[in-house]
């Protein structure tokens, strides 16, 4: 195969107040003519300058200190891009190379029609009639599997989903045939079943297009990378640190960097785990109830503004009852939507219950009020995904963690101090970081501070929402691990809300998944992974990418998850369930769960099925 | 409910307010509208009693509160103090002066304040931005009456370039400066920033990957989202575009409601005055609302979410 891109030697430097800070050093790779070239990394590396810098796209504060980028023409001509004028890189922009970008909420246009915005590309760069780019357009939304292609190019892009707008981005990309594609984490802010969508979409065109377009995909997914790519490079603060096959680079890591990112992955160290059997069964004896909720519902009044008396409901949570037994975590997952937040926040009481009944320590919480929740909230904790939103940025670290212990009178202020900095050194945090603000703090160590907030009133049951989503994989593990430990010293029970499979099997003693308001099956871990009853379930595993195995049938979820406010009626699943039954199509079954093995809970109409 | 119909009952009632505030303002200012009327001149209580009579002062003030509102809604306020015509007959004679010179306001305004703010926001922190501010702030904080005596010292008497009075469109220019200076500057500030803003979003970084030239990527992809911010303030500031004439008339000694208004106000004209703000908060209720359906026209977003209401 021929090179189509050859990087080399590229430094790459931002300018700040602060002085000058080399993002990229010494970068140099090769992609070849019709090859999936992965560029993988942790969040900072260096992969979105990397893919700025041979767009030509870097904001004004970088700039390319050294190095060459050499475009390789059609007729095997050779075009520098670095030194090229700007209006000469416009031709090559959208035209041989194209990209796609990560936020498919924030990357179109707002008022601009999607079919516009495709067909702007398509005029710019092919000299054809509007009418004739007119038919192209359409071909391309057929092409990236847009339903009604006609009808939805006149609307605007908040009229899309996040999956049918990140398709109008790759239509936008493969408009003019490009020589070079780069990805950059296309399919990072959507669901794994919207994600599998889009990455089976780019393998049928990586499959399909006879030009020769090659694919420069940057993930932090190690999953993706096995599923898509034949080639991967690794970066590490701005350097490369490895590449290789995709095959090569997975079974013989060179770089320690590399291993550690692979070994870090979930599904690797449940397979250690496994292997060294950590699981204690003995220990499992322990079935006291810590939490228990029957029947809950939630749902929302729509606000149709001051005019109309909203009839209509956002039907959040429906009928959900389950167990939490004492000093076990339950994990609770589904797509973005499911309802999952506000079913943790119902059982915390942050919102109210519209029905149903909170059991905790036997004791009916539901009807509780603000100042009989005071002493309840002590020993019920929630974490939240975001550590920068949930902290105020105005009170150093020592005066958030003391706040709630004064609120409660748990202690006295000097007992606190010294308990404070036991509490941070247990999160792994030095007590040197009690006088320091949030915004000094990375990532990582903001989520630690969290879970030490969540920590200092002693509580016995934690709700933990997607605590480890935003961030990196090698900082995830290090949170879970922690989050690990102090299960067992602080003898804590956990619901853990994910979106997050591989996160969740590696976590959880439980497994409850959500759908659309409905929990459809519930199991312990093991049983649910190896063997899943439900339809959703098994649709949901089936569209993680792993590393580990070779999958060959994916079972594709189609479309998006319908809208809480009108649920289908019968299995709420049934219009996006990949082989319902003829029972299911008539949409009057009704849904509950039934127990199909001990411990085991199924939806009961997906099990007649079986 | 239909976004327009929706629109229009808020209408009503602002309207209502705004005349109830008007009528109230004016009916507890000091002094007897009699004396006023005889302009001074002494006068026998039956004659006092007579004009009282005629001017239906004599009617309890919910009752003339009432008459007043009903009034003007038809459009009839009443007879001139001074004049003893229709005050509506006045107004519509001195009317277009008015709306000539707003609208020449308006025009400058709008188009400088764009101009500049473009020029400023598609470079930011350049010296041509720096610069366009500066005038931007000038032209916010410079008196327009100072303005206009600075317009007309200039171009007027020194260089002699443009007539001062006189009727037609060559008349109209510095007038329509001096009111519409303020406005640019306000529009130049605020189209700057709010383009500032667009030109560092995802999307415009979308289209220059799709190699869309410089020049496009302003006109197509930015102004339009620029522009929601500076209609908003559109609407705000026609308040001010309506004093900005009023003072202006003065200034260049143009007929006008300014002249009319002031004349009326020293007059202690009532009638007039009261017609005359009635007249004005209608226009402005009116303006504001035409600003808001620009908003669905300039942004799909909100057009949609009106009709789904
Ligand atoms: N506009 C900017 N100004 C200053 N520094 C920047 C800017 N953008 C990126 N950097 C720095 O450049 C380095 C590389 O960033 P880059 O965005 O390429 O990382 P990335 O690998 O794409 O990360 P992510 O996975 O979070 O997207 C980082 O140290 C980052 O802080
Ligand atoms: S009940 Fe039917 S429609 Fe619902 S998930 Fe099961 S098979 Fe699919
Ligand atoms: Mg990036």
């Amino acid at each position: 195969m021929d090179n189509l891109l050859e990087v080399s030697n590229l430094n790459t430097e931002f300018k700040s107040d602060y002085g000058s800070k080399q993002a990229l050093h010494n970068i140099s790779f090769k992609i070849k003519e019709g090859e999936v070239l992965a560029l993988v990394g942790e969040s900072g590396s260096g992969k979105t300058v990397t893919s700025l810098s041979i767009m030509g796209l870097l904001p004004n504060n970088a700039s390319i200190k050294e190095g060459e980028i050499k475009l390789f023409n059609t007729n095997k001509d050779e075009i520098d891009i670095l030194t090229l004028s700007d209006e000469k890189h416009n031709e090559i922009r959208g035209n041989d190379i194209s990209m796609v970008f990560q936020e498919p909420m924030t990357c179109l246009n707002p008022t601009m029609t999607v079919g516009e915005q495709i067909l702007e590309v398509i005029i710019r760069h092919k000299k054809i009639s509007k009418i004739n780019a007119k038919k192209e357009m359409i071909g391309l939304l057929e092409l990236v599997e847009i339903p009604d292609p006609i009808q939805r190019s006149n609307e605007y892009p908040h009229q899309l989903s996040g999956g049918m707008r990140q398709r109008i981005m790759i239509a936008i990309a493969l408009a003019c045939n490009p020589k070079l594609i780069i990805a950059d984490e296309p399919t990072s802010a959507l669901d794994v079943t919207i994600q599998a969508q889009l990455l089976e979409l780019l393998k049928k065109l990586k499959n399909s297009i006879v030009t020769k377009t090659s694919i420069l995909f940057i993930t932090h997914d190690l999953g993706i990378v096995k599923e898509l790519a034949d080639r991967v490079i690794v970066m590490y603060q701005g350097k490369i640190v490895e590449e290789g096959n995709v095959l090569d680079v997975f079974e013989r890591p060179k770089h320690s960097y590399t291993n550690n990112l692979i070994q870090s992955l979930p599904e690797f160290k449940i397979e250690k785990r496994n292997k060294e059997n950590i699981q204690n069964i003995t220990k499992s004896d322990n079935e006291k109830l810590i939490l228990s909720i029957k029947n809950i519902y939630k749902e929302f009044p729509v606000d149709k503004g001051i005019f109309k008396k909203s009839t209509e409901t956002v039907k959040a949570v429906q009928n959900v009852s389950f167990d939490v037994k004492e000093n076990k975590i339950l994990g609770l997952v589904g797509e973005s939507g499911s309802g999952k937040s506000t079913l943790g926040k119902t059982i915390i009481k942050l919102i109210e219950p519209t029905s149903g009944q909170i059991n905790f320590k036997n004791q009916d919480i539901s009807g509780f009020n603000k100042k009989k929740m005071q002493n309840i909230r002590q020993k019920m904790q929630m974490i939240f995904q975001d550590p920068f939103a949930s902290l105020n940025p105005r009170k150093n670290i020592l005066d958030t963690l003391m706040e709630p212990i004064l609120v409660h009178n748990l202690m006295k202020k000097n007992e606190a101090k010294e308990y404070i900095s036991q509490i941070i050194n247990d999160v792994g945090l030095p007590s040197e970081s009690l006088n320091r603000f949030p915004h000094e703090f990375s990532g990582g160590q903001r989520q630690r501070i969290g879970i030490a907030r969540a920590l200092v009133l002693k509580p016995e049951f934690i709700i933990a929402d997607e605590p480890v989503s935003a961030l990196d994989v090698s900082i995830q593990a290090q949170v879970l691990n922690l989050l690990e430990t102090l299960k067992e010293t602080y003898n804590l029970t956990m619901i853990f809300i994910s979106h997050d499979l591989s996160v969740i099997e590696y976590f959880c003693d439980e497994v409850a998944v959500m759908y659309l308001g409905h929990i459809v099956e519930m199991a312990p871990v093991n049983k649910l992974f190896t063997n899943p009853k439900h339809s959703y379930t098994k649709a949901l595993l089936s569209a993680v990418p792993k590393v580990k195995t070779k999958k060959t049938n994916k079972i594709l979820i189609k479309g998006d998850i319908p809208s809480p406010i009108n649920p289908p009626s019968g299995c709420v699943f049934r219009t996006r369930c990949p082989n319902p039954g003829i029972e299911c199509t008539g949409g009057d079954i009704k849904m509950g769960l039934v127990e199909v093995e001990p411990n085991h809970w199924v939806d009961k109409c997906c099990v007649k099925l079986d | 409910m239909n976004f327009f119909l929706k629109k229009l009952l808020i209408v009503v009632p602002t309207l209502y307010i705004a005349w109830t505030v008007v009528f109230v303002t004016l009916n507890i200012i000091p002094g007897d509208p009699v004396n006023l009327m005889l302009g001074g001149r002494p006068a026998s209580d039956e004659v006092r009693e007579n004009v009282r009579k005629n001017l239906g002062l004599d009617k309890p003030v919910i009752e003339r509160y009432g008459s007043f509102l009903i009034n003007a809604t038809k459009g009839d306020l009443g007879k001139s103090y001074l004049t003893r015509q229709p005050v509506t007959k006045m107004i519509k004679e001195n009317m277009w002066p008015t709306i000539e010179l707003s609208i020449g306001g308006l025009i400058f305004g709008v188009f400088f304040g764009v101009l500049f703010g473009v020029f400023a926001g598609t470079k930011p922190n350049s010296i041509r931005d720096t610069i366009s501010m500066i005038i931007a702030l000038c032209g916010i904080s410079l008196p327009s009456f100072w303005i206009g005596m600075m317009l007309i010292y200039i171009f007027g008497t020194t260089l002699g370039w443009v007539p001062i009075v006189g009727d037609g469109f060559v008349s109209l220019i510095l007038p329509s400066i001096s009111v519409g200076l303020f406005f640019a500057g306000g529009m130049a500030r605020l189209t700057r920033s709010s383009l500032v803003d667009v030109l560092n979003q995802d999307y415009i970084r979308t289209a220059r990957s799709k190699g869309i030239s410089k020049y496009n990527i302003i006109l197509k992809h930015s102004l339009r989202n620029a522009m929601i911010p500076p209609v908003t303030l559109l609407g705000i500031q026609f308040g001010l575009l309506i004093t900005g004439a009023v003072i202006t008339e003065e200034v260049f000694a143009r007929p006008g409601l300014g002249q009319l208004l002031l004349q009326a106000i020293l007059a202690k004209d009532i009638p007039l005055v009261q017609a005359l703000v009635v007249y004005m908060t209608a226009v402005y209720i009116f303006l504001n609302l035409i600003v808001d359906f620009t908003y669905g026209i300039i942004d799909p977003r909100i057009r949609l979410e009106r009709k789904n209401q």
